[in-house]
């Protein structure tokens, strides 16, 4: 059961080391809790439904680490895992449970017609009052706030590419540009158009190929440092960005199509004007 | 006559302005947005908590205003005790709960009810009918209606808890919509009614009798409202009170990922621009290192050929500053639209707000990173020996 009622720590250390005492039942906080009320292993804490009202006291028995749940990151409460009659009494509910979790015995089954788990079908279709969900539902339904989160990074990402595309083409423009009157030369002395067209349109392949080679490794360096960053601010093992072969690929893949496309557009303007007037007669 | 030939260089080679200006427009748009973003979820969630008319939020000990289920019980002593306080003006109290339409089939429709006092409450407004009047009657959203197939002047059958095992329902009462409203704090896909306090609290039974969720807390003008807060919490130590500053700085923990994206890529779009503008500045002073030394050699003076090349940059970055400030409205009402439909946000929440001294001044700072970019290549230029550079590449 998932405590649904808050439990306040009403009374801190009552006494790190408990003799004489009828042996306390224990209960597991998390670190951010142990950290903040400077509890340990082994110390007494009362528990009660609300501040000020009648509490158990029981024995810190465990410090637990948060999950890489990303439903939970942003949320500063703490948490403490009681035994399940001990929560049942002390929030008054008797004997009722928030949720069951059940394991299915030798793996999942699929449903006859594949839309689902089998396990999950029969309890909804028979079990009085229940409404059962596999763990792949309850994941959509609690990571709705990343689902937004991930529409906006590409949405950010979409402008990204578009300030990169205007850059990269930018900068081809101005490196050919540069060089006009080497091609106009090169013109002259009889290489031709094609020639001058592939020689830029590889040279800017190989700048966007260099270019998003190395991006792709302060993305790495980037992500290591994001993740070491917001792991320690959110107090959570979760890794907030990764850096996958797939995404390193389509980041090579469209930085090489841009760069084909700036230096095929920069050197069709190049080659389109006569070599006399490249060189400035 | 410098701005002249600021100009003519720049329309020299129009691809490559007009290339430029559209990557300064874009990291100009970017700029804006992030700046939007930054300032505009703050100054949103501010406008809501003004918008309630309180200054105190108070929550069950050590939890936030229903961030939790948990709920504080002989509310009424409480709220009298509050009330007879020379420097409080108001005490709104509500209980929030749920709500089910009672259905002989199997499909109680949930939505999330208030319990509230009529004449002090915030939290909706009265669209269609009336407000509250008496105890047997309910106010509810249109996504309630929709969902019950109820309009005002119906009367529902609706209960307070909802046993699924034994399809059992609790605290059932005959209650008449009496009015359509708006719920300012809750999402906008979210199921919504609100009823009288008492009657809320006598369908949830022993578990809720004369209990509350929150109360809000409306000071006396010129009333210190931190230090009644600090007083509320000695006096009634099962409350935590929460001031208006206390819970910006809550929203700024919640969403502090969001203004430290904004600050990152504001930095970036404003290097972006920087850099575009620098590179084609240079470039360009570069291409026309004959005709600046042939302005020297005719009398020209250094300061004039400076501000020539440094007008480029300003003209650069304040058209691809304009542009963007377009460009960045639109995408901003785009970028605003994926994040509205944030699960349980309010409806007319906005990420993104406009504030034009705060717009002026982010784009501002990109017209000054133009004036900076066409320092460095405007004073090489200046600074190149006359004759030599003549001979090199004017004579040649």
């Amino acid at each position: 059961m998932r405590a649904f009622l808050v439990l306040v720590v009403v009374s801190s250390v009552i006494g790190a080391q408990e003799s004489g005492v009828r042996e306390r039942r224990s209960v597991a906080i998390d670190q951010r809790l142990a950290a903040d009320a400077n509890l340990r292993i082994g110390d007494l804490i009362v528990l009660a439904a609300e501040a000020g009202g009648t509490g158990d006291t029981v024995r810190v028995g465990a410090i637990t680490r948060r999950t890489a749940d990303p439903s939970e990151i942003a949320r500063s409460d703490f948490r403490i895992r009681v035994h399940l009659d001990q929560l049942q009494s002390l929030t008054g509910v008797g004997d009722r449970v928030g949720r069951f979790a059940v394991a299915e015995r030798d793996g999942r089954r699929e449903t006859e017609d594949g839309s689902g788990s089998a396990t999950v079908a029969a309890i909804n279709a028979s079990a009085f009052g229940f409404r059962a969900y596999s763990s792949a539902e309850v994941a959509v339904e609690s990571s709705a706030t990343f689902r937004v989160v991930n529409r906006f990074h590409k949405a950010i990402g979409v402008i990204t590419i578009v300030a990169s595309a205007i850059f990269l083409l930018c900068i081809t423009l101005l490196k050919v540009d540069e060089r006009r009157r080497d091609v106009g030369a090169l013109r002259l002395i009889g290489i031709s158009r094609a020639s001058v067209v592939r020689s830029v349109v590889i040279e800017s392949s190989l700048v966007a190929l260099i270019g998003s080679a190395m991006g792709a490794f302060i993305g790495w360096g980037a992500s290591a440092l994001v993740n070491w960053y917001y792991q320690g601010f959110y107090g959570t093992p979760l890794r907030f960005t990764v850096v996958t072969p797939g995404i390193v690929a389509f980041a090579i893949g469209l930085s090489l199509v841009l760069g084909i496309g700036a230096g095929l557009l920069a050197a069709q303007r190049l080659v389109r004007r006569p070599p006399l007037e490249l060189l400035g007669r | 006559m410098m701005l002249r030939l600021a100009l003519h260089a720049l329309t020299r080679r129009r691809t490559r302005t007009a290339l430029t200006v559209a990557g300064v427009a874009v990291a100009a748009a970017m700029l804006l947005d992030m700046v939007m973003l930054g300032s505009g979820m703050r100054e949103s969630f501010r406008a809501f908590l003004d918008q309630q008319g309180y200054q105190l939020r108070l929550a069950p000990r050590g939890t936030m205003p229903f961030d939790t289920e948990a709920t504080v019980g002989g509310a009424g002593a409480i709220v009298a005790r509050l009330r007879a306080d020379p420097q409080i003006e108001a005490v709104s109290p509500v209980l929030g709960g749920r709500l089910f339409r009672v259905s002989s089939a199997n499909d109680a429709v949930p939505a999330f009810a208030l319990g509230i006092e009529p004449a002090v409450q915030s939290d909706y407004k009265v669209e269609e009918g009336r407000d509250l009047a008496a105890r047997d009657e309910l106010v509810a959203n249109d996504n309630y209606l929709r969902a019950i197939g109820a309009r005002v002047g119906d009367t529902v059958r609706v209960a307070a808890g909802y046993d699924p095992q034994m399809r059992r329902y609790a605290g059932e009462r005959a209650l008449r919509i009496v009015g359509r409203a708006r719920f300012v704090m809750l999402g906008g896909a979210e199921r919504a009614a609100a009823l009288p306090l008492a009657t809320l609290q006598a369908m949830g039974g022993d578990e809720r009798r004369d209990r509350i969720s929150v109360l809000l807390v409306r000071t006396r003008p010129g009333a210190d409202a931190a230090a009644v807060a600090g007083r509320i919490e000695r006096d009634e130590p099962r409350l935590s009170a929460l001031s208006t500053a206390d819970a910006m700085k809550f929203m700024d923990e919640r969403l502090g990922y969001f203004r430290q994206l904004a600050a990152i890529l504001a930095s970036v779009s404003l290097a972006v621009g920087f850099l575009l503008v620098t590179t084609l500045v240079t470039v360009s002073v570069n291409e026309r290192i004959g005709e600046i030394a042939v302005m020297r050699a005719i009398g020209v003076a250094r300061w004039r050929i400076v501000a020539q090349v440094v007008a480029e940059g300003v003209a650069l970055s304040f058209v691809g500053a304009t542009l963007g400030l377009g460009l960045g409205l639109i995408t901003a009402q785009w970028l605003n639209g994926i994040l509205a439909t944030f699960p349980g946000l309010p409806a007319a929440f906005d990420f993104f707000l406009f504030e034009p001294s705060m717009a002026f001044r982010s784009l501002g700072a990109l017209v000054v990173c133009g004036i900076l970019a066409g320092i460095w290549p405007a004073w090489r230029a200046a600074r190149l020996p006359i004759a030599k550079t003549l001979r090199e590449e004017a004579v040649a």
